[in-house]
């Protein structure tokens, strides 16, 4: 893109912000002021600078940990619009709403601008000097393991220097937190596969059949799956693939499927081993531990019909290599790692391991690879700050005071704690408990390394650079935040670094041969790199290990019905808002559900038949119970969920965050049970058991549904073809 | 359209194609929306926020209809009874301006803001606009959105920072007037100008719609439907769809179709540029 | 016997409405008592006249140093913005002319460049908002493809810039205004321009106008539909 060596730090000085004024009188003729505007114009240009054309930048999406490779368009010096960077191997060009709303998160009304110390129930703006003289002075005389750190998922240079810092201050308590994280796949994998992750190849499969792996929504990588699922559905030799999804609540991946079984909740893995049963092919220790597993015994615990789980098997047995993906329905509850397991156990029953199960490539830095939130990790911070154990705590990257459930009384525990700080881009409920706010760089004004936990062909650290000049003059980069701590332990090691930019450039430039770059000279490479975005390594391949492991795979007998709490409540991930880090960004407010068309408010999913049942209607206001709490909300009749579970979706109900995110909707993470994973200890999310009941008030439900109520009236709006009657194989 | 024009034929500018005797040459844009690729995850429509400058008009104010999203992803369920939806749902990506060769929406203008433009697109001139909303009533796909409130002024949908993200060559429509989906004109218009710069047509893939640009699945094209080389012509050729057709011969035959290219509420007449590719399901679960 | 009252009064009132709403939303005059654009105060009295002027051939000092147009105003032939030259452009030669080194003006201008700020210039062609003007398309059919001279062609919009001394609005501006110009036929050869037959040059203007006489170039008129100029 740009080859000249100019200085990224000093690009696009611009005079003021007179465009932005300019577009916004729209439209009237009122703006026709000769002498009243100013022009913008430049003190020095470089060559690409030319007004009124824009030019482009590449960088890295922070919207969540995929790692996608951004292209912002950039018009006198501020960042309009993102694209996808055409390349990257992982989303190829392409970027989801979430990451496209990056620039809201940017341009956020609601930032914070300064520092700010408590002072009773107010934050004081107060300098970055006295706030990190104050920060020295409360660490003054603090034991090692009396500090903590509580952080979103973090790997590359970042990782590298957080590493180094909280080896200064002699502690080991980092706590890597994601509210919504496959953590119970990850351990389950390992265990099949050797590997957490492993490369899934839904290109080549031609079935895919999932438990509950929302690929196309928000699971792991959505934005490269759905290119590999454009590709699965033109398919392998002219024949289409064929996606069966199982789960109990109907995510967007679910919604597109050619089969849709909606199973009881938690007995995905009763349905894998019945159809490892059913396919026999098996032999050995598995055939022995399927036997149980009859078709009708199946149906009766899953409730998917015999004739369905036949179809199924059949299919399978027709067409390989298929694919098998364990998601976050399966691994919600008590026994996730026995219904992964069962589900892995299938794929390599199956014989796909080696075939649309590859070996992940793995980045030649292991320092930077990237440190993978769960839930299990803020159990353990819960544990020691309900102990009182911490008396300086740091938090960024997470908001457990919104997302830890409500039995966790993670709000009290946290209180207990002694000094807070909290790197924070906008005043969400954690940085309000925080002491200390230290107010960050947006995604798009800082620098950083990142390696995606899901690599694609290849390795690759991602880079993020600025693609404009800072908007607020009192934020900083979380790097130069960390650097700055860091030499208030070891002054003398990281003096000659003057900010995190001087760091992470000397940190590349040191590693020039390995990253590709032998035999340019600094500063081609540097330029060179920043201007692709991208570091692209050969990366060793792991290879996978794991063989067919029956042992200890022991599914429970189906959960009896709970008299006071019969239903299952379901947290909905969606792909727009996710754990509710994003809810603030008002494109993704108003972006309607993709299955219920719902914006700016929280629901209650609930199938036709038990609505029936239980007299409700749409927009009856029901209070939804736990043992640990309960919340109201509006309901949505909704046919795609098990009629014996409701389901809230997460990332609304907050009580900060700002204008667009506060007043919006309920929190589930409320009402959640603390009940655990058996092995990993990990959250089990899908193990809360509600009761509903009306309270008498009724709303309006707020969508984009049509008038007609989503039916089309006998028009052929959008229409459907089954593969019987459809010759694809002459299309373009 | 010219002042001149106006003044002394209107009705003629009004129904004749501007270029009648050489109708859509060089270009005619059009588009092909795969519903099999689609997973209606709304990437889209947020890309149509980004790229033209569209209000978030909240919770309130949705409630009324008066949202202004140019893009909808619609959704429709089965209407057979089942006890759960497990084929999947029906997706409509991209409900948006169809931009119709015969667009009922021009006929019913008083002044004339809205009308055709030379490469098949249907214009719309905010500050022409004055408000009656006929074209909103006369559009059989409800396309057209209204501006209710003064968003940028009174309402202060970009308050603070948020102006800075405004796409400057698009306008920031004011209260009263209708605006829809204009197929990225502005982007067309910068590929034509290089084009024409360079004495050639703009090239099959030298410009897309922000929609396209972000689909993760590539489930839309869009492009030069004259022109053979490209992607639509082609899709739109293979499914025989034909423009100026509202009853395509395939669909008199006897035969099932084989083929899943169609274009919504056809039979009205209004020849939009969209074709639907009909999503597929397996027979076989 | 109101009844029969109810529809003047009705259309009394409208007309009242109206007529108020209208005097309350006047537009601020296009054009000055003179016909041309309003004076503007610029941060330093620029004299195109100096710069672009024709050479004085009694006196060097006194008169212009014919300045292509083009040296400065670069963006013009790139852009559909014209924009204004960045501040280092004029240090490129005001670096190096020691003789008007003491001259307020060129003060000024040092005073910018040193505290590294850029000038705040007043914008003299302000168009509204929704009008997509593109200096590049007028600067390559008059300039490239037609060779009129470049003072010629930006004189169309611009006028005769190489008198004035701070720019001032010349001409109108207004649809009308640009419509009167794109009504007229054009020629739609031109030597080193594109073929007519690829269509690509005369595309977008209306049809060619047919003449019998094969000798004669075909002329066309300006584009004419509305999405080329608003957006």
């Amino acid at each position: 893109m740009i080859d000249s060596g100019i200085d990224r730090r000093d690009f696009l000085k611009v005079l003021g912000w007179s465009g932005a004024a300019v577009a916004l009188s729209g439209c009237g003729n009122t703006s026709i002021e000769d002498g009243k505007e100013t022009v913008v114009s430049y003190v020095e240009a470089n060559d690409y600078m030319v007004p009124g054309i824009g030019v482009y930048f590449n960088s890295t999406c922070a919207q969540c940990d995929a790692g996608c490779s951004i292209n912002g368009r950039i018009r006198e010096g501020r960042v309009l619009k993102l694209e996808g960077n055409p390349d990257s191997a992982i989303n190829k060009g392409k970027l989801c709403g979430l990451g496209q709303a990056g620039v809201q998160h940017h341009y956020n009304p609601d930032r914070v601008r300064e520092p700010l110390l408590r002072k009773g129930n107010k934050g004081e703006a107060i300098s970055w000097d006295k706030a990190y003289a104050l920060i020295a002075e409360k660490m003054a005389g603090v034991q090692g393991d009396e500090i903590a750190l509580l952080s979103g998922g973090v790997s590359g240079h970042l990782k590298v220097l957080l590493g180094n810092y909280l080896d200064s201050l002699n502690t080991k308590n980092h706590f890597v937190y994601e509210a919504v994280a496959p953590g119970v796949v990850r351990a389950a994998n390992q265990k099949a596969y050797g590997v957490e992750m492993p490369r899934y190849r839904l290109d080549k499969a031609k079935v895919i059949l999932s438990f509950g792996a929302d690929f196309l929504g928000a699971w792991v990588s959505p934005v490269h799956f759905s290119q590999q699922y454009a590709q699965f559905r033109k398919g392998v030799d002219g024949q289409r693939g064929v996606l069966v999804q199982v789960e109990s609540k109907m995510t967007l991946t679910g919604a597109n499927a050619d089969r849709w079984l909606a199973v009881k909740p938690g007995t995905e893995g009763v349905l894998a081993l019945g159809i490892i049963n059913a396919l026999g092919t098996a032999a050995g220790e598995v055939a022995d531990l399927v036997k149980e597993y009859s078709l009708v015994r199946v149906s009766r615990e899953t409730g998917v019909s015999v004739s369905q789980i036949e179809k199924v098997t059949a299919l399978l047995k027709m067409r390989s290599p298929s694919l098998v993906l364990a998601g976050s329905a399966a691994e919600g509850y008590a026994h996730g790692s026995q219904n992964a397991a069962a589900i892995n156990l299938l794929n390599q029953v199956l014989g796909n391991v080696g075939k649309t199960i590859e070996a992940p490539v793995s980045v030649p830095f292991p320092q930077m690879v990237p440190s993978k939130g769960n839930t299990a990790a803020l159990k353990k911070f819960n544990d020691g700050l309900s102990a009182g154990k911490y008396k300086v705590v740091f938090s960024f990257g997470a908001n457990p005071v919104f997302t830890a459930p409500g039995a966790f009384k993670f709000k009290d525990n946290f209180a207990k704690a002694g000094f807070k700080v909290a790197f924070a881009h906008y005043l969400d409920e954690t940085a309000l408990q925080a002491d200390l706010v230290l107010p960050l760089d947006s995604a798009l004004e800082d620098w950083g390394t990142q390696v995606p936990e899901y690599l694609t062909e290849g390795a690759q650290i991602n880079i993020q650079q600025p693609l404009m000049e800072k908007l607020h003059a009192n934020t900083r980069g979380v790097g130069d935040i960390v650097l700055a701590l860091l030499k208030q332990k070891k002054s003398e090691e990281y003096k000659s670094y003057e900010d995190y930019y001087a760091y992470l450039r000397s940190a590349l430039l040191q590693n020039k041969g390995a990253l590709g770059g032998g035999g340019a000279d600094d500063d081609t490479f540097w330029t060179d790199t920043l201007s692709r975005g991208i570091v692209k390594l050969a990366g060793s391949a792991v290879g996978l290990t794991g063989h067919q492991n029956v042992a200890g795979l022991k599914l429970p007998a189906v959960a009896e019905e709970n008299e006071h709490y019969p239903l299952y409540l379901i947290p909905g991930v969606t792909a727009s808002l996710r754990d509710g880090r994003h809810t603030n960004q008002p494109w993704l407010q108003e972006s309607p559900d993709p299955l219920t068309t719902i914006v700016w408010d929280s629901w209650v999913e609930i199938h036709p038949k038990k609505a029936t049942e239980l007299g409700i209607v749409e927009g009856d206001i029901v209070e939804v119970t736990s043992r640990t709490g309960s919340v109201k909300a509006q309901v949505y009749i909704f046919p795609g969920i098990h009629p014996e579970a409701v389901s809230i979706p997460v990332g609304r109900g907050h009580d900060a965050m700002g204008r667009y995110a506060k007043g919006y909707g309920v929190n589930p993470f409320q009402i959640m049970d603390a009940v655990f994973e058996v092995e990993t200890g990990e959250l089990a999310m899908h193990e809360t058991r509600v009761k509903i009941h009306k309270t008498g008030q009724r709303v309006l439900v707020v969508k984009d549904e049509g008038a007609a109520g989503a039916l089309q009236m006998g028009r052929k709006i959008a229409s459907r073809v089954s593969t019987d009657q459809i010759d694809l194989s002459k299309e373009v | 359209m010219s002042v001149s024009n106006l003044l002394e034929n209107w009705a003629q500018v009004r129904h004749e194609h501007p270029i009648n005797d050489k109708p859509h040459d060089p270009y005619k844009w059009a588009m092909a929306i795969d519903l099999d690729a689609c997973t209606g995850c709304n990437a889209c429509s947020v890309a149509c926020y980004a790229e033209n400058n569209l209000p978030v008009v909240g919770r309130e104010k949705f409630q009324h209809g008066q949202q202004m999203h140019w893009m909808r992803v619609e959704r429709y369920w089965d209407e057979d009874g089942r006890e759960f939806p497990d084929q999947g749902f029906q997706f409509l990506p991209m409900m948006m301006c169809q931009q119709c060769e015969a667009a009922p929406c021009e006929t019913v203008c008083p002044v004339a803001a809205t009308n055709h433009t030379a490469d098949g697109l249907n214009s719309q001139i905010y500050n022409r606009c004055i408000g009656s909303r006929y074209c909103s009533a006369n559009c059989p796909f409800k396309v057209r959105y209204f501006n209710w409130y003064d968003y940028p002024t009174t309402d202060n949908v970009w308050p603070a920072e948020m102006t800075q993200q405004l796409n400057p060559d698009v306008s920031v429509r004011g209260k009263g007037v209708m605006e829809k989906c204009t197929f990225c004109v502005q982007r067309l218009s910068a590929a034509k100008v290089v084009a024409k710069g360079e004495g050639r047509i703009v090239r099959e893939g030298e410009v897309q719609t922000a929609c396209q640009q972000a689909c993760p699945t590539g489930a839309i094209s869009f492009g030069n439907l004259v022109n053979p080389e490209s992607r639509v012509h082609k899709q739109w050729e293979a499914q025989q769809v034909v423009l100026d057709k509202d009853k395509q011969e395939k669909d008199e035959k006897e035969e099932r179709a084989v083929l899943r290219g169609y274009r919504i509420l056809e039979e009205l007449r209004a020849y939009p540029s969209v074709m639907y590719l009909e999503r597929v399901r397996e027979s076989a679960v | 016997m109101y009844r029969y009252l109810r529809l003047p009064i009705l259309l009394v009132g409208l007309f009242l409405a109206v007529s108020a709403y209208a005097a309350n939303n006047s537009q601020p005059a296009l054009t000055t008592e003179d016909g041309l654009g309003p004076q503007v105060q610029q941060p330093i009295e620029f004299p195109h006249n100096r710069h672009a002027g024709l050479h004085d051939a009694s006196d060097p000092n006194k008169g212009g140093m014919e300045i292509n147009c083009q040296y400065c105003h670069t963006y013009a032939r790139r852009s559909a913005v014209a924009g204004i030259p960045p501040l280092q452009k004029c240090m490129g030669c005001h670096n190096s002319i020691d003789s008007v080194k003491d001259r307020p003006r060129i003060k000024e201008l040092f005073k910018y460049w040193e505290a590294k700020k850029p000038i705040p210039w007043k914008k003299v062609h302000d168009l509204p908002d929704f009008v997509r003007f593109n200096h590049e398309r007028h600067v390559k059919r008059f300039v490239e493809q037609q060779n009129r001279p470049v003072q010629e062609a930006c004189g169309y919009c611009h006028g005769d810039v190489k008198e004035m001394t701070v720019a001032r609005r010349q001409k109108p501006l207004a649809m009308g205004w640009c419509a009167s110009c794109h009504e007229k036929d054009h020629p739609v050869t031109a030597e080193g321009g594109t073929p007519v037959d690829g269509q690509a040059y005369w595309y977008s203007f209306q049809k060619p106008v047919k003449t019998s006489d094969s000798a004669l170039a075909p002329k066309a008129k300006g584009p004419n539909d509305c999405w080329q100029c608003h957006k």
